[in-house]
């Protein structure tokens, strides 16, 4: 029987660390450590968290009698880095400087490769990231806007859709380098990417706002009436990009970015939740078909993913609207930690070589 | 035989035709200079200069205005209306004086030249499909945030022109086909016409795809970057969005023709820009496949880029799969105008009541 290999998965979120064992694609543990505000503002950055989180880590490892010292590597969520294509990557000098610069941006996830090279120092082991948000195989015909001062961006859900992609494929008894995809994660922001063959061809820019809107960012807007908004005077930058990404979308139609309080008015009969509501389905379709012609209608397979797919009535209107195009595979919700593990898991098992940030 | 007098009035010019029945039987065009129009504000001082110089055109070409059976004029940016022919009223007439129209715009008083010469003629005035037709579905109008809403604004007339077409070659009547029209000129609207109602478009002044002198959709925070960056003024950055963004943009020039002949020189540059634009208009028709829900009769691909070979084949090759595509090239504001009296004379269509 081939060696079985013993990975650390680590994924920070914005109010949560995660820490979790496999055994190959087995987890044998995971936990879940909440973390308030009041505990979190202590820190001025977020790659100040580090220690805090990595203290937190161990607590838990311990309470739990998870023994780490036989671990074959750690592998930590990838971070705000520069656009790098797609793969399982070492964490190195030049990615840890880049993530805590926080020089591309702060977010939780940069401290994914960060934490996950500190304990793996400890044990001595290897560290890696796996399709950070950056991961960018966009063709050049994508990346045209439709002004010279704005180039359209690669910036998605890139963990999640490629390990949905990979899994749809090995349940057709396919490679994923051999199949076309147009595939959707549907959480707090939404991505539709277009998998070709193994790369994503072009994403809406879910961050940067393009695409449908989602439970708290507004996707594209009208770009001549927010031009109007801009010069208003009313709001501040901050304001108004706070308006488009986070306190946008569903939220502020809604005033919440729960989807099952949406559903709750729309029960009680709120047209106006049944109208937003509706209206999310359709803008995600309309990125569906979109994408389609990107494929030129040679699509393999739809694939629904992320924490909105929880919802069947959603999942059905959008089904209406785009099954004419391919195959609807649906996957609950997300396995970012399976993700991880799984991704470092190619590279120990020599499938994958690691890539060089 | 129905004589139908058509009036057209454009920024530079004022574009007069007689159609006996779908033919044209001639046209004209009185062309203003510059300083001929420096001295207006409001586009309706400019009504008695325009009225006089057709008047005088209609007495020099012998024109009885007893033989016309109608009088046509362009339909301007009103209040959202219905797809169709409209008898133009008292109440449209107020409007458009009062000012209650959604922009300025020297379309508005051809509705009102068609009334003042259709009195002398003693026959009804209309107008035709303006750009304010909205026929969108409640979730169409939604953006992403609530401070904004999608709005319906077009290019009906040979929108609507190109439809009726199609079902004819379709052998169809327009009320059982669900169609997508993709107006390819200056500015690029794309729409899904179902059953004869045009339930969604991009909006060529706020999204979809880049045009020869638009740059359609942007990603909202690079834009609202650039905005707060302090370098553009607000009237600049407009300019950037609707008249001076898309190709002329990238490339310097607004005109397809030049930039297929660098492209075929070997400007690589110039290919990128031209193919991202066939490759946003395609991603545009096949959105508007999904609010048709995969049931599309046929795409149509109309208005001056539709003459362009090369674009138009980098669009069929990536939309083919969806409905057969027509290409009718150009456009013909005139003849669409005449056509939609002659569907109403004929009673094939009924007419509106703003």
């Amino acid at each position: 029987m081939a060696k079985s290999f013993r990975i650390l998965v680590i994924n920070p979120g914005s109010t949560s660390t995660k820490v979790a064992l496999y055994e190959d694609k087995r987890e044998i543990f995971m936990s879940s450590i909440q973390h308030s505000e009041k505990e979190l503002q202590k820190f001025k950055s977020i790659s100040d968290q580090h220690q805090f989180r990595v203290g937190i880590i161990e607590e838990a490892l311990k309470i739990n009698s998870i023994e780490i010292k036989n671990i074959d590597c750690v592998v930590g969520r990838g971070g705000l880095l520069r656009p790098i294509p797609s793969g399982t990557y070492r964490v190195n000098k030049k990615m840890l400087s880049d993530l805590k610069s926080g020089k591309r941006g702060e977010h939780a996830s940069n401290l994914g490769g960060i934490i996950a090279h500190d304990i793996a120092e400890m044990v001595g082991v290897p560290a890696f990231i796996v399709d950070p948000v950056v991961v960018d195989e966009m063709e050049p015909v994508a990346r045209i806007s439709g002004i010279p001062e704005i180039e359209r961006r690669s910036i998605f859900h890139a963990l999640n859709q490629k390990a949905i992609a990979r899994r749809v494929a090995a349940e057709l008894d396919k490679e994923y380098e051999e199949m076309n995809l147009v595939v959707v994660h549907m959480g707090g922001g939404i991505s539709v990417g277009v998998h070709k063959r193994g790369r994503v061809i072009d994403v809406n820019n879910a961050f940067d706002g393009d695409g449908p809107f989602a439970p708290e960012r507004a996707g594209g807007v009208p770009a001549g009436q927010l031009l109007e908004l801009c010069f208003s005077g009313k709001y501040t930058k901050e304001e108004l990009k706070r308006r488009l990404v986070g306190n946008a979308g569903m939220v502020a139609y809604l005033g919440t970015n729960d989807m099952r309080k949406t559903k709750e008015m729309i029960e009680k009969g709120d047209q106006k939740a049944r109208l937003i509501y509706e209206a999310m389905s359709y803008q995600i379709a309309k990125e569906i078909g979109a994408c389609a012609t990107v494929l030129k209608g040679r699509v393999d397979g739809i694939v629904l993913s992320g924490g909105l797919t929880y919802d069947d009535e959603l999942v059905r209107m959008i089904k209406e609207r785009v099954r004419w195009i391919a195959r609807i595979f649906v996957s609950h919700g997300e396995k970012e930690m399976m993700a991880l593990a799984e991704g470092a898991l190619r590279v120990l098992r020599g499938e994958e070589k690691p890539k060089v940030y | 035989m129905y004589r139908i007098l058509v009036i057209n009035p454009g920024s530079t010019s004022t574009k007069i035709a007689m159609y006996e029945d779908e033919k044209e039987a001639w046209s004209e065009t009185i062309t203003y200079r510059k300083e001929d129009l420096d001295g207006f504000n409001r586009s309706i001082e400019q009504l008695e200069m325009r009225r006089i110089d057709i008047m005088d055109l209609l007495k020099n070409r012998g024109v009885d205005l007893k033989m016309v059976s109608a009088v046509v004029g362009r339909g301007g940016p009103f209040r959202p209306l219905g797809s169709g022919t409209y008898l133009v009223d008292e109440k449209l007439l107020d409007d458009i004086k009062m000012g209650n129209v959604q922009a300025d715009h020297i379309s508005n008083i051809g509705a009102v030249l068609a009334h003042e010469l259709a009195e002398k003629a003693g026959v009804s005035a209309y107008f035709v499909d303006p750009v304010s037709v909205d026929e969108f579905e409640p979730i169409a109008r939604i953006s992403g945030i609530p401070e904004l809403e999608r709005i319906s604004l077009l290019h009906t007339l040979n929108i609507r022109a190109t439809a009726y077409r199609a079902a004819r070659d379709l052998g169809k009547s327009l009320t059982e086909i669900n169609l997508i029209v993709a107006h390819l000129g200056g500015g690029i609207s794309i729409c899904p016409i179902r059953k004869g109602r045009i339930i969604d478009v991009n909006n060529a002044n706020e999204g979809g795809p880049f045009s020869p002198e638009r740059s359609g959709s942007l990603p909202v925070s690079s834009l609202v970057k650039l905005c707060y960056s302090g370098k553009f003024s607000f009237e600049e950055m407009k300019k950037r969005i609707v008249g001076n963004g898309g190709l002329v943009a990238y490339l310097g020039t607004n005109d397809s023709r030049e930039v297929e002949r660098r492209i075929e020189k070997g400007d690589e540059d110039a290919r990128l820009i031209y193919e991202a634009m066939a490759y946003q208009i395609a991603k545009e028709i096949g959105a508007m496949s999904s609010v048709l829900k995969g049931s599309v009769d046929c795409i149509v691909i109309t208005g001056g880029l539709a003459n362009s070979v090369m674009l138009v084949e980098w669009i069929k090759e990536r939309i083919s799969f969806i409905a057969p595509v027509y290409i009718y090239g150009g456009e013909n504001e005139m003849e669409a105008l005449a056509h939609g009296v002659l569907r109403v004379l004929r009673k094939e269509e009924m007419v509106k009541k703003y």
